[in-house]
Parts: C-alpha cells; sequence; structure tokens
C-alpha cells in the first residue's frame, strides 16, 4: 500500500458548504482603517499639491494684476499730463487768436457783477484733491 | 539535485548582496552628497538660490505735485524709459551702438562713437540713454537687442513749459531738485523709495513679491502763483522787453494783505523740461538774485520816512532851485526840469532828485537807514527762495551827506525786485510789512498743511501809509506815471529810472525803469512791479517803459478777479439764469438753490453746486454724507461728480472754486 492508497482511504466526504467564514471584524476595522489612512494621506498630498499649485497661480495672477495696475495707473498719469499740457494758457491763447481769430474782450464789454472777496482757505480737516 | 539547488540559491544571495551593497553604497553617496549640500555647503548655496530666486526692486518715489493757487498742476511726474546696457553680454559693441543710435532722435555719429566706447568697457552696468521718449523706448524694445535693456525712471514734466519756471524750477536727472521750489523744498517733495522683494521662477517671471517698505511720494505743494496772472504777467513783460528792445525785465504781482505773490515773472526766461539748452542769464532768477538801484521808487521809502517822522508834511514847500545840487568830490546831481519851489507832494509827483535829497538830508542818515531797514532792505525776505539776495544797504555811520543824498534819491541802495515789491505792499496795507511768500501750504498724505502769513513788523503807520497813497495816486493822475492810468480805478504809484551802473561808471544809455504801484489804491487788491533793464526803444524812463506794461498787466489782472472799477462803478447789474422753468429770478439766492438741491440729495442724485459758496457748499455736502475736495477759491463753479448723478454716500465731491460771479444768482455792484 502506497501513500495514495492511504490517502484514499481515509478520505472521507466532508460537505462544508453550510459553514460559512466567520468575519474577522478587527481585521476588516484594520483594514478600513488603513485604507481610510491612506486615503486621508493621499488627500491631504493632493490637497496640499493642489493648494502649492493654486498658491502659484494666484501668484503669477497677483503680480500680472499689479503689473497691470501700475501700467493703468502710468498711463492715467500720462493722460493727466497731456491734459494738462493742452491746458496751458499759452497754447489757448495761441488757438483763441490765431485760430478762431477771438479777441479779449474791452474793458467796456466786460461788466463785473460782483467783486467776490477771497475766500478762506480750507480747514486742514478738509482733505485736499489732488 | 540538492547540491544544485543549493548553489542556485548561493549564487542568488550573494547577487542579492551585491546589489543590497551597491544599492547601500549608492544611498551613502547620495547621503553623503546631500550632507555635502545641505550642510557644508549650505549658506553659499542658499545665497546663490537667493540671487536667482529673488531680486529686490527699488521702487523710486515719486516727487510731490507743484500746483497754482487754483490746483492747476505745474509740475509733475511720469515714468520714463531709460535704456541701459550690460556691456558683458555684447559681443559686437560698435553694432549695437549703430543700431541703438538709429532708434534715437538726433543721435549723431560722436553720440555713436560715445555709447559704442561705454559698450565696450565691460562693466556690469552702463546707462545707454536715460528718460527717452516712448517712441525711442518703442524702438529700442523692437530690436530685442541682446545686452540692451530698459529700466524705468520717475521723470519730471512741467506742463506749461516756461510758466512760472523761475519760481518753480527744475529737477536732474537724478531726481534732484536743482532751481526754484524743487531746490528749495527738495526734501519735502522728493519723498522716499520702496523696497520690494520678488520672487522669480526659473522664466525670472515674478512669482510673488514682497513690500519690506512701500515708497513713499513726496510732499505736494500749492503755490500762491495764480497760473493764468503769471501767464498775463510773462506775456505782458515779454512784449514790454521786445518793444523796448530791453536786456531783459521782471514783474512781480502780489497781494498785499497776505503778501502771497500772484505772479513773478522774469526776462529772459527758459523751459524747465529742458534746461540745459538754457544759458545761466535765462535761468537766473531776477525778481530774487538781480541787485539793482531802484532810482526814484526809492523815494517812496525816503518820503515814507520823512512823513512818519514829521520832517515835512505833504504841503510843505521844498526849494529845488537851482535844479541842481552840488557835493563836494562829485558831479551835480540833476533835475530833468527846473522845478523851482514846490510841495512836498510835487517832489514826488515830479519826481525830481533835488527835492528829494533836500528832504533825504533833513531826515538824516540815522532815521532814513532806520526806514530803509523797516521796508525790508539789506535782508533776504523770503524763505521759499534759495538763494536770495540780501540787497546791499550802508551803515548810518557810513553815509555822509553825499552818500544819503544818493540813498534818497535811489541810488547807491542794491535793492532786489522782490524787496521792492514788499516794502510798496506794506504801504498799500497800512504799513504791515509781509513776508513775501510763494508757497501756499503742503499737502502730506492728504491732508493739507497751511503755511500761515507772517507779519515782520510794522514799516509805517497807517495814516502815513494814507497820505504816501494819496501822494502815489497823484503820480499816476499828473505826474511821472501818466501811462498807468486805467479808466475807472485810481492807482498809486512810483516811476523810476536809474541810470545802471557799470564797471564803476554810470550809463548814459543803459537804465533799469521800473515802475511799481497798487490798484485799487483805496482798496487794493494787487500791488505790481515792473522793472525793465536797459530799454533801447521809444523811452527809457519808467514812466515811458515800465508803466505801460503795469497797465496791461492790471487790466487783464482786475478782469479775471472780477474787480470792478472803483471810480463811478456802473450801476448794479441783476442776472439770472437763463432757463425757461424759471420764469422769475429769485431774490434769495441762497434759500432757492438750497431748496433746489436738497430734493435731489433726498432722491440719491448729486446735487447742484454750481453758484454756492465754498461754505454752504460744504455745509450741504457733510448733509449728504460726502467729503469736499476744493481747489481755487470763491464760488463753486463747476463739480465732479456732476449735477443729477448717482450719489455715492461716503465718496468725495471734486469742487472748482472761482471768482467769477455765479451765473445762477442775483447780484449787484457793491
Amino acid at each position: 500500500m502506497n501513500a495514495m492508497d492511504f490517502e484514499y482511504a481515509i478520505k472521507k466526504d466532508i460537505r462544508n458548504n453550510p459553514i460559512v467564514r466567520e468575519v474577522d471584524e478587527a481585521r476588516q476595522r484594520q483594514l478600513w482603517r488603513s485604507i481610510g489612512i491612506g486615503l486621508f494621506l493621499v488627500l491631504v498630498l493632493l490637497f496640499s499639491a493642489w493648494q502649492h499649485f493654486e498658491l502659484l497661480r494666484h501668484g503669477y495672477q497677483i503680480e500680472r494684476l499689479q503689473q497691470e495696475r501700475a501700467a493703468e495707473e502710468e498711463i492715467n498719469r500720462h493722460l493727466r499730463l497731456e491734459a494738462e499740457t493742452l491746458r496751458a494758457p499759452r497754447r489757448i491763447e495761441k488757438i483763441a487768436t490765431e485760430q478762431l481769430h477771438l479777441v479779449a474782450p474791452a474793458r467796456g464789454q466786460a461788466i463785473v457783477i460782483e467783486r467776490v472777496t477771497p475766500a478762506a482757505p480750507p480747514e486742514k480737516s478738509i482733505v485736499a484733491a489732488r | 539535485m540538492n547540491h544544485r539547488q543549493t548553489d542556485w540559491r548561493a549564487t542568488v544571495r550573494s547577487r542579492l548582496l551585491v546589489c543590497a551593497a551597491l544599492l547601500a553604497g549608492w544611498t551613502a553617496a547620495i547621503e553623503a552628497r546631500l550632507v555635502y549640500l545641505q550642510v557644508f555647503q549650505h549658506a553659499e548655496l542658499t545665497s546663490r538660490a537667493d540671487r536667482q530666486q529673488n531680486r529686490t526692486v527699488v521702487p523710486p518715489a515719486k516727487r510731490g505735485e507743484i500746483f497754482d493757487r487754483r490746483g492747476r498742476l505745474l509740475a509733475y511726474s511720469v515714468d520714463a524709459d531709460t535704456i541701459a546696457a550690460i556691456p558683458t553680454e555684447i559681443d559686437d559693441p560698435a553694432d549695437v551702438a549703430a543700431q541703438v543710435c538709429a532708434a534715437l532722435d538726433g543721435c549723431n555719429n560722436e553720440r555713436r562713437q560715445a555709447i559704442a566706447r561705454n559698450l565696450s568697457k565691460k562693466a556690469p552696468f552702463a546707462y545707454v540713454a536715460r528718460q527717452v521718449s516712448p517712441e525711442e523706448a518703442k524702438r529700442i524694445k523692437a530690436l530685442a537687442l541682446p545686452g540692451i535693456t530698459l529700466l524705468k525712471e520717475s521723470r519730471r514734466y512741467y506742463p506749461n513749459s516756461e510758466l512760472a519756471a523761475h519760481v518753480v524750477g527744475y529737477v536732474g536727472l537724478d531726481n534732484v531738485g536743482l532751481g526754484g521750489i524743487e531746490s528749495a523744498y527738495d526734501s519735502q517733495i522728493r519723498g522716499s523709495a520702496g523696497k520690494v522683494l520678488i520672487q522669480t521662477d526659473n522664466k525670472k517671471r515674478a512669482v510673488f513679491s514682497r513690500v519690506e517698505r512701500a515708497a513713499t511720494a513726496g510732499a505736494g505743494i500749492e503755490l500762491t502763483i495764480d497760473q493764468y496772472l503769471q501767464f498775463v504777467a510773462e506775456r505782458e513783460l515779454r512784449a514790454g522787453v521786445e518793444a523796448n528792445h530791453a536786456l531783459g525785465g521782471t514783474a512781480i504781482i502780489m497781494d498785499p494783505h497776505s503778501g502771497e505773490i500772484l505772479a513773478l515773472a522774469n526776462w529772459p526766461t527758459f523751459n524747465p523740461n529742458v534746461f540745459t539748452r538754457a544759458d545761466d542769464d535765462a535761468r537766473r532768477n531776477r525778481a530774487i538774485q538781480t541787485l539793482y538801484e531802484p532810482g526814484s521808487t526809492f523815494k517812496i521809502v525816503t518820503a515814507s520816512a520823512a512823513l512818519e517822522q514829521k520832517v515835512v508834511t505833504p504841503s510843505t514847500m521844498v526849494d529845488t532851485n537851482p535844479g541842481s545840487i552840488t557835493f563836494p568830490g562829485r558831479k551835480p546831481i540833476f533835475d530833468t526840469h527846473h522845478y523851482g519851489v514846490i510841495d512836498f507832494t510835487d517832489v514826488i509827483v515830479k519826481s525830481s532828485n533835488v527835492g528829494a535829497i533836500k528832504v533825504g538830508l533833513k531826515v538824516g542818515p540815522e532815521r532814513l537807514t532806520q526806514y530803509v531797514t523797516r521796508f525790508g532792505f539789506g535782508q533776504a525776505l523770503a524763505p521759499d527762495f534759495k538763494g536770495e539776495t540780501a540787497g546791499i544797504v550802508w551803515s548810518p555811520d557810513r553815509l555822509d551827506d553825499s552818500a544819503l543824498a544818493s540813498v534818497s534819491m535811489g541810488y547807491q541802495v542794491g535793492v532786489t525786485p522782490l524787496q521792492m515789491i514788499t516794502a510798496v505792499s506794506s504801504i498799500a496795507n497800512g504799513g504791515h510789512l509781509l513776508q513775501p511768500r510763494v508757497v501756499r501750504a503742503f499737502i502730506k498724505d492728504g491732508r493739507r498743511i497751511d503755511v500761515p502769513h507772517k507779519e515782520m513788523r510794522r514799516t509805517i503807520e497807517a495814516d502815513t501809509a494814507a497820505i504816501v497813497t494819496t501822494i502815489m495816486e497823484q503820480v499816476v493822475e499828473r505826474g511821472t506815471a501818466r501811462a498807468a492810468q486805467m479808466e475807472g480805478f485810481t492807482i498809486a504809484g512810483k516811476t523810476g529810472t536809474a541810470a545802471k551802473l557799470i564797471n564803476g561808471h554810470y550809463q548814459k544809455s543803459d537804465y533799469n525803469a521800473s515802475f511799481v504801484g497798487f490798484i485799487p489804491s483805496r482798496k487794493p487788491a494787487l500791488s505790481i512791479l515792473v522793472v525793465i533793464d536797459s530799454p533801447h526803444g521809444n523811452g527809457y524812463t519808467g514812466g515811458a517803459v515800465s508803466a505801460p506794461v503795469f497797465k496791461r498787466i492790471a487790466e487783464a489782472s482786475l478782469m479775471y478777479l472780477g474787480v470792478g472799477p472803483n471810480l463811478n462803478p456802473p450801476p448794479a447789474v441783476l442776472v439770472t439764469r437763463h432757463d425757461a422753468n424759471a420764469p422769475t429770478a429769485q431774490p434769495a439766492r441762497a434759500a432757492s438753490v438750497l431748496s433746489a438741491t436738497l430734493e435731489p440729495a433726498r432722491n440719491g442724485l448729486m446735487p447742484d453746486f454750481r453758484g454756492l459758496s465754498a461754505r454752504e457748499a460744504l455745509r450741504m455736502l457733510s448733509r449728504i454724507g460726502m467729503t469736499a475736495r476744493m481747489s481755487g477759491s470763491g464760488f463753486v463753479v463747476d463739480q465732479d461728480p456732476l449735477p443729477g448723478s448717482t450719489l455715492v454716500r461716503g465718496d468725495a465731491c471734486r469742487l472748482t472754486l472761482a471768482r467769477r460771479a455765479p451765473v445762477s444768482a442775483t447780484g449787484g455792484q457793491p
């Protein structure tokens, strides 16, 4: 009798279908905890990366907007300068007399309606508009 | 079989060991390298990273703006492009210089060579052209030359060019004031530069920036100058100088009640935008830096001293015979005409040298010198100007009769035009010597800080000032200054014609012709001085040369300021707004305007402030929860936001005030 015969001899038909494997709740909790921790770490990592890239993106955006604002302000300053240059009395008088052929009113043609006494300068508390 | 299996396992084990050893060695090498880089090389690598990733930018401070008394810009700063080079990055300096030169306006061969020399120096940094025009910068940028870069620099501009150039001054390339107010108040106007740390990426793009220290703009300065009056003074002075073929001249308009200089014009003048093209004579502020012998205008001082000290009265008779007076060791002094015995009023009206000398001798050296000093001669008066000349005044112990005679008629004293108009303004205001000022207020951090008026001293009593004024009125009515007469106005003034002293000799063909006066004489609004240097036209006297210039300046100024005639004034004029919805003019102006404007305010719309006084407008603005930003003085003539626009509480409303009579008001001649 060889070994095979012996095994065959002791083999019994054991029906273990009705046997249900017991759930190891401790291991399952551990599994879920591990998965949760893993997911959390991944999320933290992703969040951190997202934050970093958002920071970079906003950094670029802020710098761009600041440059745009500075450029707009400078354009505004240039335009103000141009407006003041166009308002120069010499230029206006030249246009009035040479192009439009206007003349200064004679004293008899201008009636002084009221002599306005100079107003006191604004109080210190009044914010000066400049 | 078992032996084979053992061999195989031994082989794997040995190979694994080798791999593990290699891995361990590799790891150890990396760790060692990391330790070396992060520990031993830490400082150097950190600083290198900082250099690569961080930039420090120093944003320049904008210079404060300079305004006239009505808020109109006289000096302003904007960014300009400067072309700079990194010569170490340039391989062919000659070629780059040629390309840069072609893009610049007016670049000649000499300048091209200078640029090439600059680029050949192999220095880390070099300027190529500073503060170029936007067009030039655009052309340079389009070339995209290696080693050539554009930087931003703040550049000062003067939108009115020559207007008030001597008062405002000018600024050098390095933003340092070199003349006028720009120089006198440079520390206040300049501000302080900031510091910004910028973190850059590998493409040198800014990622983050941190303001270490914000740039602080300099203080703004509001001048007492009125842009239009300045323009009038410059226009008429230039016309006077050119018509009389003179070397130059000065005209000053002053408010005699405050000492504020409303206009200060010199000819020749210069454009502060390109001040390097002007010569020293053009840049010289004659009003404060040029001494001249005032001649007969100084007789006002002699007269004031004599009248105040009761040496004479206006009716005291003075013998001017025989039309000349002689002192030992000098040539006789003549009158232009033989006047005989005349009263003291006529001595001044006819500008008799002999009469003035005789009165001056009676006053004596001590008392005359005392009044000369009281009137502000021999001392710098205006703190707003750098380089003001104090003038030349004799001490009384050195005044012998001959010198006293000269001083009595305005010779052998050196005065500046500013001192002269300040002295005459003190007569106009009843005897108060006010410090002449050109700075009205500083504007710092949105707050306005007024510069107060300062009375230096009393020169003469009010009664004496009134008598001197009466005498000066007659100078214009029937004396040497009839060319200054203006219909409807009484003018007090005095002419002066002084031979110029050149190389110790008085010239017979070069004179300083001057006229100084105030108008209307009984309620002065303006003091005006005109000095013309060496006229060679139809005349050379103050009456013929300077008085007409005074008249033209006064006419335009009074019309602009709305000062009506004081002789036979026209009847009152009622004016109302041309408005179909308003059939009749309302007699109570303030009440009607207030009732009309408060209603729209309740509807959330801007009221109409035009025509209101500053006080009324301010009161209304505070009621509707707004703040005011005002420029000018008088009544509101313009506003921003406009009436009817949406009202934003807490916002600021810009009000422009002017002395023009309000069109919506009923007004009358006072």
